[in-house]
C-alpha cells in the first residue's frame, strides 16, 4: 500500500486498519463517525413510523390502551429499563478503556454489556410467556389453548363492563388460542363519568363508535349496555399488536447488538484497539446506546401512560 | 484480485491497468470494493430491470389498443401494470442514476479514490440482488395485483396474489438505497480532494447530496410501512384492518410519507445531471450556481411536506387539503429556479449538439409540461376531477420517464466514454435521441387528454369513445420502444468497434474529465489539487484546447 | 350524453361547479402556455444563435444575477398562489355539503359493484337516476375495499372507505346519461366496477319513482329474507316452541335481558342481534343463535330492519332509512360532527342539519 506515499507527515508510517480509500486515520474516523450517526438517523425514522403509529392509535383509542397498558407488567419494565442503563454505563466504559489500550478491562465490561444484554432479552422472554398463557397474543391461535372443560362452570355471562379490574386475571377457556380479553370496565367508568359530566371529554369520537353496539356521536347520554364487548377487545389486540412489533423489532435490535458485542469481544481479546484506533468499539457503543435509547421512551409510552386510569 | 500495485505501475510509466483490466475473475468482480465497478454491476442489473418494466409496459399497450378487455384478461392485466409499476419504480427508477452514475462518478467528480465506505456499497448491490431476486421470484410464481401503492385493505386482507414476498423485496431493496444514501453523505462530507470546497462541487454532486437526505430520511418509513403491511398479511391482524378498528388511511399516510419524496429521489438526479450537459455543452458556467445548488436541497426538503396531495379525494379533511394544496404550489418554485437558470446558461454560449444535449434539450421541454401539469394536479379543485385518471398517468410519467429517464439516458451518452473508453456512433446516438422525444410525446401527450375526459387509470377495459386517443398512445408507445432499444445495440457495438474516446473527448474542466478513460482503480494516479471553479472554461482551467484541436485533425485525417 | 365529436377535448359539463373546473382547467393551460413559449422560444433562438461555431471555443464569463433569480422566483410563486386560490375556492363548493339536499342516496361499494338506495326506498345497481336542478348528497361506504364514485361529468369523485363515511355532493344541470366509474383501484373487476348515471327532467323523474320501484319496499324485501332467503323465521316465528325470541310487537319496547340488564329494542339492538347474537340475549332463551355477520349485505340488514320494525307497526323507513351503521367494529376517524344525524336515526342530536355540511 505504498500509494500512500505521498501522506506527507508520516511518510513511512500506515496505521493500523487504515483504508486504502483515505489519507490518513482523522479522515477515516470522521467519516465512519459521519457514516454511523447517519445510520441512526435512518434508525430513527424507523423508528419515528412505529411511534407515529402507537400515537395516532393512542390518541383514538387512550382507554383500550390504557386497559393493555395496565396488563404489562410495569416491574418486568422498569427492570429492564435499569438493566439497560448500566448496560449503557459499561458500554460506554467500554469505550474508554478501549482509548485506553486495556485489554482486560475492556473484556471484562464487553462481558458485563452482554451479560445486561442477554438479561433484557430473557426478562422479555418471561413477559412474551406471561402473555401467551394469558391470551394476550394478539394474533389467533398463537397463544395457549385451553380447553372449555379446564374451567368447567366459569360464569362467560358476566357483561364486560363489571369485570373487576383488580381481581387477579383467571384463565378462561380458550380451545382456539385465540386473543381474549373480557375487561371493559375502564369504558364503563368513563361512560358514567361522561354521563354525569356531559361537557366533559372522557371518551374521544373514535371511541364513542369503537366501542359501543352502535355509533354514539353526540350522543347526550350513553347506556353501558351498549358496551360492545367484543369491539373493545379489537381495540384492545391493536394495543397488543403494536406492543408486539415494536417491542418485537427493538428486541431484534438488541440480538444484532449482542452480535456486534461478541465480535468485539474477539477483537478486544486479540488487542486489536489501542489509542490510535478505538472506532469499532465507539461505533458500536453509539448503537448500544441508540437502542437503550429507544428502550426509554417505550417503556414509559408502552408500560406507564394510561396507568392512572386504573387507580 | 485487484492489487493496489496496479496504480504504482501506472505511475512509473509502464501500460495503464484501467478499473476494467485490473483484475478478470468473477470473483474479482463479485467481491470488489471499487466504486466502479459496483456501478457497472449495478448498471447491468438496473438495465435488465428497465426492460423487464419494458416489457410489461408494452403488454398494457397493446391490451389498451381495443376497449374490450381481450388480449390480457382483467386480471392479468392488473397483475401487469402492479409489475410494471413495481420493477420501474422500485428497482429502475430509484437506483438508476444514484446508483450506476453517481456510484461511478461522485468519488470521481470530488478527486477521491473511492467511496468513503466501500464494502457498505458492495453491501448495498448484494441487498439490491437480493430483493430484486425475491421480488422476481414472486413474480414468476405468480406476481402480484395490488398496483404499485399497495393500498389496504385490498393489500392486506382481500388480495390472493404474491404481496407479502414482493413486499419483502421491497423492503429489503429499500436497505440498499438507504445504505447508498449513507455513502454519498459520508463521502460529500470527508472525502473531498484538497481545494474541492462546497461550492465548487459540481451540481450533479449537489443532486446526490439532496438526493441521499431524502433516501435516508424517507426509506426507513416504507420499510417500517411495507413491514407492518407484511406481518399483517401473515397474521392475519393489524393496524390497517378496518374491520377491527385499523385505519386503512393511516397506510396511505405512511406510504406517501415516503413515496412522495421517493419522487424527487427520481427527479432530483435527473436535474443534477442535466445541470452538467447544459453547463458543459454551452462550456460557460451554469447560471446561478447557488440557486441551482440550494433549490436541490429545498425541493428535498419541502417533498417532504407534501404527500397529502395524493389523498386529496381519501377521505381527509378540507383543511389537510388546503395546506397540502398550498405546499405544493410552493414545491413548484424551485423547480421553476432550476429551469428558467438552465434556459439563462445557454444565453451567449457555445453550444454543440451532441448526443447528451439533446437529452439535455428534451429533458427541457418534456420536463417543463411533467412540471406545469403537476400545477394542474395540484390545484386542489381541478385535481378532484383529475386524480385517479390517466392525466396523472401521463404527468408522472412525464416527470418520471421524461425528466429522470432522459436525463438517464443523457448521462449515460456523456459518460459513456469516460466509463468504457470507448466513444459510440454519434449519428445513431441522435437518431435515438429523437426518437425517443417524438415516441414519447405520443405515447403520453393524448393520455392527458384522455384523463381530463374522465378515463380512469388501471382499466383493463375502457368505454368506447376513449379509443382513438389510445391508438395514437399505443402507436408512439412502439417508436418509444424502438428509441430505447437503440441504445443497447449502438453502445453495445462500441464497446467492441467504437474508436477510442481519450481520456476527454469534449475538452471539459470537471475532475472527471482529468483522469484517464477507463479510469484507474483508484481514480487518480495522484491526489488532485483543486484550484479552479465549477464550470470553468477559461485560463484558470489549465485545459490545453490547441492540444485539443490539433487531435481533433488527427482524428479526422 | 357523451359528444359524439371525434375526439372529445371536454367531457359534458352537467353540474353546477362543473364550468368552474372547466374554467380553472382553461386558466392553468393559459398558464402552461405562458411559460412555455418564451422557455421554448428561448431555448430554440439560444440553440440557434449562440450554436458553436468554433470547436471548443471559451465563451465569456456569465454570473448569476441576484434580480433576475428574485423575479422568476417571485414570478412563479405568485402565479402559483393565483391558481391554489381558484383551486381552494372550487374545491370548497364540491366539498362544502349543502345544508339542505333535496335528495339524498346511500351508497355502498362492494367489489365489483355499485349499490345505491334513494331516501325514498328505491334500489339501484350501478346506476343512479337523478332528477335535473336538484341537490343530491351521497352517503358512501363499502363492504370490503376501497372503492371512489367517479362522475367526470359532474367533474367529482371521492373515495369510498371501509370503516368510515365519505360524503359526495352535486347538483346536475342537464338531462342525460353519464358515466359512473370507479376510480380507485379495486381489484380484479375494477375496470367493470361503474354504470351509468342518469339526470332526468323532474317529470320524468317522478315517473321513474312511481314506475320504476324495483317492485318491493325494504319491508317487502325483509320480509322475503326472513321468511326465505334467511330462513329466521324457522326460530322466530313466534310460536310457543320457538327457540328464537318472538319479534312481533318487540320495537321500542324494553327487552329484558340474561343476566338482569335491558335493553330498548331500537335499530341497534335489532342489527346487533343480528350481527352479534350473543352479545345481548333476551332473557328465557339460549344464546345458540349463529351470527349473520358476513352473510347479510348492509342493505340486507336495512331491509331486515324495517320489516322487524312493520311487525310492531311502525314504518320508519320510508322517511329516513338506517344508512348503514359505520361497517360493523368500525372506528372511523371522521371529523367529530360528520356522523352527526346520518348514523343516529333516532335523531339525539340537535345540530344535525348544520354538521352535515363537514366532510
Amino acid at each position: 500500500m505504498a500509494t500512500h506515499a505521498d501522506t506527507l507527515e508520516h511518510p513511512h508510517y500506515h496505521p493500523p486498519g487504515l483504508q486504502h480509500q483515505f489519507e490518513d486515520m482523522k479522515q477515516q474516523e470522521e467519516s465512519v463517525a459521519i457514516g454511523m450517526w447517519m445510520f441512526l438517523v435512518q434508525e430513527i425514522m424507523f423508528f419515528g413510523g412505529l411511534f407515529t403509529v402507537y400515537l395516532v392509535f393512542r390518541s383514538k383509542f387512550p382507554m383500550a390502551f390504557a386497559a393493555g397498558s395496565n396488563h404489562l407488567d410495569a416491574f418486568w419494565g422498569g427492570l429492564n429499563t435499569l438493566v439497560l442503563i448500566v448496560s449503557s454505563l459499561t458500554m460506554a466504559l467500554t469505550v474508554f478503556y478501549a482509548q485506553k489500550g486495556n485489554r482486560n478491562m475492556q473484556v471484562i465490561l464487553i462481558v458485563l454489556t452482554m451479560f445486561f444484554g442477554a438479561v433484557f432479552l430473557g426478562v422479555k422472554a418471561i413477559e412474551y410467556t406471561d402473555k401467551y398463557v394469558h391470551g394476550f397474543v394478539p394474533v389467533a391461535g398463537w397463544n395457549k389453548k385451553i380447553k372449555e372443560d379446564a374451567t368447567a362452570g366459569h360464569a362467560s355471562a358476566t357483561p364486560c363492563w363489571e369485570v373487576d379490574h383488580d381481581a387477579p386475571v383467571v384463565e378462561h377457556p380458550n380451545p382456539r388460542g385465540d386473543f381474549q380479553w373480557t375487561d371493559c370496565s375502564l369504558v364503563a367508568q368513563a361512560v358514567k363519568e361522561q354521563n354525569h359530566d356531559p361537557n366533559g371529554t372522557y371518551l374521544t369520537q373514535a371511541e364513542r363508535v369503537g366501542y359501543f353496539a352502535s355509533n354514539q356521536i353526540g350522543a347526550s347520554t350513553i347506556d353501558v349496555n351498549l358496551i360492545d364487548a367484543n369491539k373493545f377487545r379489537d381495540k384492545v389486540q391493536i394495543f397488543f399488536w403494536i406492543y408486539f412489533v415494536m417491542t418485537g423489532l427493538h428486541a431484534l435490535h438488541m440480538v444484532i447488538g449482542l452480535g456486534l458485542m461478541t465480535w468485539l469481544l474477539w477483537k478486544a481479546w486479540v488487542r486489536t484497539f489501542s489509542h490510535d484506533y478505538f472506532a469499532p468499539v465507539e461505533m458500536s457503543g453509539l448503537y448500544w446506546h441508540f437502542v437503550d435509547i429507544v428502550w426509554i421512551f417505550l417503556f414509559p409510552l408502552l408500560y406507564l401512560l394510561g396507568r392512572h386510569f386504573m387507580h | 484480485m485487484q492489487t493496489q500495485d496496479a496504480i504504482n505501475s501506472g505511475i512509473t510509466g509502464s501500460p495503464k491497468l484501467n478499473y476494467l483490466t485490473n483484475g478478470f475473475t468473477l470473483k474479482s468482480w463479485l467481491l470488489t470494493k471499487d466504486h466502479k465497478r459496483i456501478a457497472i454491476m449495478y448498471l447491468i442489473t438496473v438495465s435488465m430491470f428497465f426492460f423487464a418494466g419494458g416489457l410489461y409496459a408494452s403488454a398494457i399497450r397493446l391490451e389498451l389498443l381495443t376497449p374490450a378487455s381481450d388480449l390480457l384478461e382483467s386480471g392479468t392485466y392488473n397483475k401487469v401494470f402492479t409489475q410494471h409499476g413495481v420493477l420501474m419504480i422500485f428497482f429502475f427508477l430509484i437506483p438508476s442514476i444514484p446508483a450506476v452514475l453517481g456510484n461511478f462518478l461522485l468519488p470521481i467528480m470530488i478527486g477521491a479514490k473511492d467511496l468513503a465506505l466501500p464494502r457498505i456499497n458492495l453491501l448495498s448491490l448484494y441487498i439490491y440482488w437480493i430483493g430484486g431476486a425475491l421480488t422476481v421470484y414472486a413474480l414468476l410464481q405468480g406476481g402480484v395485483d395490488t398496483g404499485w401503492t399497495f393500498y389496504t385493505p385490498y393489500s392486506t386482507t382481500f388480495s390472493n396474489t404474491y404481496v407479502m414476498a414482493v413486499g419483502l423485496g421491497i423492503f429489503i431493496n429499500g436497505f440498499s438505497s438507504i445504505l447508498t444514501g449513507l455513502n454519498f453523505i459520508v463521502t460529500v462530507h470527508t472525502m473531498r480532494a484538497p481545494g474541492m470546497t462546497w461550492f465548487r462541487l459540481p451540481l450533479f454532486v449537489w443532486a446526490m447530496y439532496a438526493v441521499s437526505l431524502v433516501m435516508i430520511l424517507g426509506t426507513p418509513v416504507i420499510a417500517i410501512t411495507i413491514l407492518l403491511l407484511a406481518l399483517e398479511r401473515l397474521v392475519g391482524v393489524g393496524i390497517f384492518d378496518p374491520s377491527i378498528g385499523g385505519d386503512p388511511i393511516l397506510f396511505q399516510h405512511l406510504f406517501w410519507f415516503y413515496s412522495h419524496p421517493a419522487v424527487y429521489i427520481m427527479i432530483l438526479p435527473g436535474m443534477g445531471v442535466i445541470s452538467e450537459l447544459i453547463s458543459n455543452f454551452s462550456r460557460k458556467k451554469i447560471f446561478g450556481y447557488e440557486f441551482i445548488a440550494f433549490s436541490s436541497i429545498a425541493i428535498a426538503v419541502f417533498g417532504f411536506l407534501v404527500w397529502g396531495h395524493h389523498m386529496f379525494v381519501s377521505g381527509q379533511s378540507i383543511y389537510a387539503g388546503l395546506v397540502f394544496s398550498f405546499l405544493t404550489m410552493v414545491v413548484a418554485v424551485p423547480s421553476a429556479i432550476k429551469m428558467f437558470n438552465w434556459t439563462a446558461t445557454l444565453y451567449k454560449g457555445s453550444i454543440s449538439f451532441d448526443t447528451p444535449m439533446l437529452y439535455a434539450l428534451g429533458f427541457m421541454g418534456l420536463f417543463l409540461i411533467g412540471g406545469l401539469t403537476g400545477l394542474f394536479l395540484g390545484a386542489i379543485g381541478l385535481t378532484v376531477h383529475l386524480t385517479d385518471t390517466y392525466f396523472v398517468v401521463a404527468h408522472f410519467h412525464y416527470v418520471m420517464v421524461g425528466g429522470q429517464v432522459i436525463a438517464y439516458l443523457g448521462g449515460i451518452h456523456y459518460w459513456w466514454p469516460k466509463m468504457t473508453g470507448k466513444m459510440y456512433s454519434e449519428f445513431w446516438g441522435k437518431i435515438s435521441a429523437m426518437l425517443v422525444f417524438i415516441g414519447f410525446n405520443l405515447t403520453f401527450f393524448p393520455q392527458f387528454i384522455l384523463g381530463y375526459q374522465g378515463m380512469p387509470r388501471r382499466y383493463a377495459s375502457y368505454p368506447e369513445e376513449f379509443q382513438v386517443l389510445n391508438i395514437f398512445s399505443t402507436a408512439g408507445a412502439s417508436v418509444l420502444g424502438v428509441g430505447l432499444i437503440m441504445p443497447v445495440i449502438y453502445l453495445g457495438h462500441s464497446l467492441l468497434y467504437g474508436r477510442a474516446a481519450g481520456d476527454n473527448p469534449w475538452m471539459l474542466p470537471g475532475l472527471e474529465w482529468r483522469t484517464s478513460s477507463p479510469p484507474p482503480t483508484e481514480n487518480f494516479e495522484t491526489t488532485p489539487i483543486v484550484t479552479w471553479e465549477a464550470y470553468e472554461f477559461g485560463e484558470e482551467s489549465g485545459l490545453d484546447l490547441d492540444e485539443a484541436r490539433r487531435r481533433d485533425l488527427a482524428i479526422v485525417s | 350524453m357523451q359528444t359524439n365529436s371525434w375526439v372529445p377535448l371536454f367531457p359534458d359539463q352537467a353540474s353546477t361547479f362543473a364550468w368552474q373546473v372547466d374554467l380553472l382547467y382553461a386558466y392553468l393551460i393559459i398558464v402552461s402556455i405562458a411559460f412555455t413559449i418564451p422557455i421554448v422560444v428561448a431555448i430554440f433562438y439560444f440553440g440557434l444563435k449562440y450554436r458553436e461555431k468554433e470547436k471548443y471555443a471559451t465563451p465569456d464569463e456569465m454570473h448569476g444575477s441576484i434580480m433576475l433569480e428574485t423575479v422568476w422566483s417571485i414570478i412563479p410563486f405568485v402565479v402559483s398562489m393565483t391558481i391554489f386560490l381558484g383551486g381552494a375556492y372550487v374545491y370548497y363548493n364540491q366539498f362544502r355539503m349543502p345544508d339542505d339536499p333535496a335528495m339524498e342516496v346511500y351508497v355502498v361499494g362492494k367489489q365489483w359493484m355499485w349499490k345505491l338506495q334513494h331516501s325514498t326506498g328505491q334500489r339501484e345497481i350501478n346506476e343512479l337516476h337523478i332528477p335535473v336542478g336538484r341537490k343530491v348528497k351521497l352517503t358512501m361506504t363499502t363492504e370490503d375495499v376501497l372503492h371512489d364514485f367517479s362522475i367526470p361529468a359532474f367533474r367529482t369523485k371521492t373515495d369510498v372507505v371501509p370503516g368510515r363515511y365519505t360524503y359526495l355532493w352535486f347538483e346536475a344541470t342537464k338531462a342525460g346519461k353519464y358515466h359512473l366509474f370507479c376510480a380507485e383501484y379495486c381489484g380484479l373487476n375494477h375496470s367493470g366496477m361503474g354504470g351509468f348515471v342518469y339526470v332526468m327532467e323532474q317529470r320524468d323523474f317522478d315517473n321513474w319513482l312511481s314506475g320504476n320501484v324495483s317492485g318491493q319496499t325494504p319491508v317487502e324485501q325483509g320480509r322475503d329474507l326472513f321468511e326465505n332467503k334467511l330462513g329466521c323465521a324457522s326460530c322466530h316465528a313466534g310460536g310457543p316452541q320457538q327457540r328464537g325470541a318472538k319479534l312481533e310487537g318487540i320495537f321500542g319496547h324494553e327487552v329484558k335481558l340474561v343476566g338482569g340488564g335491558t335493553v330498548i329494542a331500537n335499530e341497534e339492538y335489532i342489527r346487533n342481534s343480528i350481527l352479534n347474537p350473543s352479545g345481548q340475549v333476551v332473557e328465557g332463551f339460549q344464546p345458540i343463535m349463529p351470527t349473520f355477520k358476513g352473510q347479510v349485505t348492509e342493505e340486507q340488514l336495512v331491509s331486515l330492519v324495517a320489516y322487524i320494525k312493520s311487525l310492531s307497526g311502525v314504518t320508519g323507513t320510508t322517511s329516513t332509512p338506517a344508512p348503514p351503521p359505520a361497517a360493523n367494529n368500525a372506528a372511523p376517524t371522521v371529523p367529530p360532527k360528520a356522523d352527526r344525524g346520518n348514523t343516529n336515526p333516532q335523531g339525539s342530536n340537535p345540530n344535525a342539519p348544520t354538521a352535515n355540511s363537514n366532510r
